[in-house]
């Protein structure tokens, strides 16, 4: 269990933002007020009375939706049948799509969405995507709407209109839920904001009367300060373009084939010094994925030449690219980065497991392998620091810090880095980006790509912006603005900065 | 509960819920009396009468059931390890009985036809086995790697082409033995003396060179996943093929590797079954070793020791099996046992769940109630 002793009190027709650490409980506790968890104890009251809910079913009844932060939609549906999916209009026992149609635009119209009722819903945006999935949730009635969080996904652009969506809302005297961990972002929307740690509600404060700073250290806990730890880095990175040292990444008109079998890479091209973190940004699935998964030899390069530490980028495999130098720390980390039911110990020296002091000849060295385990163990913060434990026995943030552990141990010349701090805390949000600036200092050439922006804006020297598989910005750090970046992702060209 | 614990307990509570059962199923049919004893007759042909012994009987009475039982235990460790070795790179090998077919029928040719010394020629057709039961498993291997076919599928077929060719026709057909006068010999040809395996209790057992063999492959299995780069890399492509190749392993030779060892133990059985004990490869193979080698693992958890273990206690069984029927009871009673123990050890979550609430509860009780459910663990 994950909720221990938490209140919330949701007052009808505002905006209430749940603000906490991964971890905390944000999740936990709107599940439980859809009916999806249970809790051991406690009360729940709905208009005065207790209310208990079996299941979402019973929570959509009395008025509670929910917009989950992976879609639950079918993307081969239309809109209109996506929206109406379990409660469809009939016409002697036949689906009416053209009702369905026109109760979904009516449906709309009121809360002022524009959506396009026969419209595929895998042809559409992100942003849209999650337009559907309010309206489905406004269409069965909800008067309660929990948005979990819904920006993580969004450009700046699309987040600003769902600003204006929930506050619109709001107006309308509908109450909102929102679970972000962006404060910045929450304090600007939000009526008022509660703070969970731990899986308690430990604050409940008015939006305008509070600070980013304050809410950062209510979030974290006393002791710890606050203002370091909002994200946004207390130093920004400083190094100026002149200290990146050569060239170890040059690629033109790179050329791949995503999974789904369409072009994903289009053309790219870029360049990375030693020294430097060149930030990709860009919506999910414009390329980001597969051009880390070109440099790391993990997909076939189809088209376009570069050159890579020296050698060609055409006919890369994963075990060249470890050879020449570069190191790999996926995004998806169970798939990729790490065998999961294999020990801690076994996981440090995955990939490496051919040298010293991982082997000896052609047997492990248990020892040096133990002795290098605990070294990085205590040097990156482990917890539990225990080399022979199973890597699924670790928590999410600490299955990271292993792999980052593992491949900066490496001394990568070139770091090849995607989501890094997905689903991490802010404490080791801070510890990764703070060892990704190491490596700068030591002199490897890091390609970061990130869906946060925040992030990249806070370690990039440079910044390509991919749109559709081609470059569509690239900017210094000096020439960084969010509103540009935001408007490049969404492929606006311009003259390349 | 250990790691270890939590691996082996499971395999030992099915095998003796499986005692049980079968127990149960004689006691009910016939009466307990006859159930105890023909479980102690069941004994005492797997591991020998040793009360018979002790009151001053002849060694026979202990070290010719013994042998027996060492025998079918190597069998079937062989064709356990087989399975065992594919599973932990993720393959599904069904076909250890079409690699032992092959095995034995080269360690059968080279034994008759090749004429060496003993010391060259028993290995000789050992390897020769190996290779023929690991190229019968590359066929597999091959297609499963380079052309996705499902290695269950693939290696069911074999097992029936290999049957076909090998035991419907190659030895009733063009290899079988020119019988010197009465000629209603089946098979292939004798192995020539220097082809056997050396017994090692003289003539009161057939214990054989292929015991200690089959434990030194057990060993060896053991120390290559456990101990070596080669076995690390072969354990990471079974447990994530993307995490390996990321990593920069070489996937589909360490896949195809394992399948081909896998192929070569299977094989090794067939060679161990005729250079040891028949003799020629016989007109038909006869005891689905090979199938049993997947019971054999599972019920060891496809670790090589545990392999050699369940073939341990089902070897002493099915040697024991033929004296249950001095009390009526149908010598097939041990593969039922076997049946049943399969059975149970593939609920070993089930086994584990159950396990996990004991110890849990236990502990609720020693903290007392009020602790439960104290902690909390981040999601």
């Amino acid at each position: 269990m994950s909720l221990e002793d938490a209140s919330l009190d949701i007052v009808p027709g505002e905006l209430l933002a749940v603000v906490g650490e991964n971890g905390a409980g944000k999740s936990s506790l709107m599940n439980v007020l859809y009916g999806l968890y249970h809790p051991d104890s406690g009360t729940f009251r709905m208009d005065g009375k207790p209310v208990r809910f079996k299941s979402p079913r019973d929570a959509i009844a009395k008025g509670i939706g929910m917009v989950h932060q992976h879609f639950m939609l079918v993307p081969t549906l239309t809109v209109a049948e996506n929206v109406v999916l379990g409660r469809e209009p009939t016409k002697r026992g036949l689906l009416d799509l053209d009702r369905a149609c026109d109760e979904v635009a009516a449906t709309a119209k009121r809360f002022g969405f524009q959506l396009d009722p026969r419209a595929r819903v895998d042809t559409l945006t992100v942003g849209s995507q999650q337009k559907v999935e309010i309206v489905k949730a406004l269409h069965r009635g909800a008067q309660v709407l929990i948005l979990d969080e819904p920006t993580a996904v969004l450009t700046p652009q699309e987040s600003d209109e769902l600003s204006q969506v929930m506050r619109g809302l709001v107006a309308q005297g509908r109450t909102v839920v929102l679970i972000s961990h962006k404060l910045k972002e929450v304090l600007g929307v939000a009526d008022r904001v509660a703070v969970m740690r731990r899986g308690r509600t430990v604050a409940e404060v008015r939006a305008s009367e509070t600070t980013v700073s304050e809410l950062a250290s209510l979030m974290v806990g006393e002791g710890t300060k606050g203002a370091a730890l909002t994200g946004v880095p207390a130093v920004a990175s400083e190094t100026p373009e002149a200290a990146a040292g050569p060239v170890v990444l040059e690629a033109k008109d790179l050329r791949a084939t995503g999974d789904n079998g369409r072009p994903a890479l289009q053309g790219v091209s870029l360049t990375v010094r030693a020294g430097e973190i060149v930030g990709i940004a860009g919506v999910d699935g414009n390329g980001q994925r597969e051009l880390a998964e070109v440099l790391t030899g993990l997909r076939k390069l189809e088209g376009g030449e570069g050159t890579l530490l020296g050698g060609p980028l055409a006919g890369l495999t994963p075990a060249l690219a470890k050879a020449r130098g570069v190191g790999h720390v996926p995004e998806d980390r169970l798939a990729r980065a790490v065998v999961k039911a294999m020990t801690v110990e076994e996981n440090v020296a995955l990939g490496r497991h051919r040298q010293p002091p991982f082997a000896r000849g052609p047997w492990i060295d248990f020892k040096g392998r133990r002795e290098r385990t605990n070294q990085l163990l205590t040097a990156y913060d482990v917890r539990p620091p225990d080399p022979a434990v199973a890597l699924q026995a670790l928590s999410g943030g600490n299955q990271q810090k292993v792999v980052v552990a593992r491949e900066l141990d490496a001394a990568p010349k070139l770091l090849v880095v995607v989501q890094p701090t997905r689903g991490l805390d802010i404490g080791a949000v801070a510890q990764v980006h703070e060892r990704l600036r190491e490596a700068r200092a030591r002199g490897a050439g890091v390609v970061m790509v990130s869906l946060d922006l925040e992030e990249v804006l806070a370690l990039s020297d440079r910044v390509y912006v991919l749109y559709e598989g081609r470059v569509t910005g690239h900017f210094p750090r000096k020439d960084l603005d969010e509103r540009e970046l935001g408007r490049r992702m969404l492929g606006a060209e311009g003259s390349h900065g | 509960m250990g790691e270890r614990t939590r691996q082996v307990l499971p395999s030992v509570l099915s095998v003796l819920l499986a005692l049980a059962v079968c127990w149960l199923t004689i006691a009910f049919t016939r009466d307990a009396d006859t159930a105890t004893r023909a479980y102690l007759q069941m004994l005492w042909g797997g591991i020998g009468n040793w009360p018979a012994f002790l009151e001053g009987g002849s060694s026979n009475a202990v070290l010719r059931p013994l042998g027996e039982a060492a025998m079918k235990a190597a069998l079937l460790t062989l064709t356990g390890l087989s399975v065992a070795v594919a599973f932990k790179v993720g393959l599904f090998n069904i076909g250890a009985q079409g690699q032992m077919i092959w095995g034995a029928l080269a360690a059968a040719l080279v034994g008759a036809h090749v004429s060496l010394p003993g010391l060259i020629h028993v290995p000789l057709a050992l390897i020769a086995a190996a290779i023929a039961g690991a190229a019968w498993a590359s066929i597999a291997g091959v297609l499963k790697l380079k052309r996705g076919v499902h290695e269950v599928i693939s290696t069911i077929m074999l097992n029936w082409v290999a049957v076909s060719l090998v035991d419907n026709w190659l030895v009733i057909g063009p290899l079988r033995a020119v019988a010197e006068g009465a000629s209603s010999i089946t098979g292939t040809a004798e192995i020539l003396p220097t082809a056997q395996l050396p017994r090692l209790l003289g003539d009161s057992s057939r214990l054989n060179l292929g015991f200690p063999l089959a434990l030194v492959a057990a060993l060896g299995v053991w120390v290559w996943l456990s101990r070596t780069r080669s076995g690390y890399e072969t354990r990471a492509v079974g447990l994530s093929p993307e995490a390996a190749r990321a990593a920069g392993i070489p996937t589909l030779w360490r896949a195809g590797g394992a399948m081909a060892l896998a192929g070569a133990l299977a094989g090794l059985a067939g060679a161990v079954l005729v250079l040891g004990t028949e003799g020629r490869y016989p007109g038909s193979l006869g005891a689905p070793y090979g199938f049993d080698g997947i019971a054999i693992a599972l019920i060891g958890n496809n670790h090589p020791l545990g392999a050699a273990l369940s073939a341990a206690v089902f070897g002493i069984l099915r040697a024991g099996g033929t004296r249950m029927q001095l009390l009526g009871v149908h010598k097939s009673f041990p593969e039922l046992i076997q049946g049943f123990a399969l059975l149970f050890v593939a609920g070993r979550m089930v086994w584990l769940a159950l396990l996990d609430r004991r110890q849990k509860r236990a502990q609720t009780q020693a903290q007392g109630p009020a602790q439960a459910g104290a902690e909390v663990p981040r999601v």
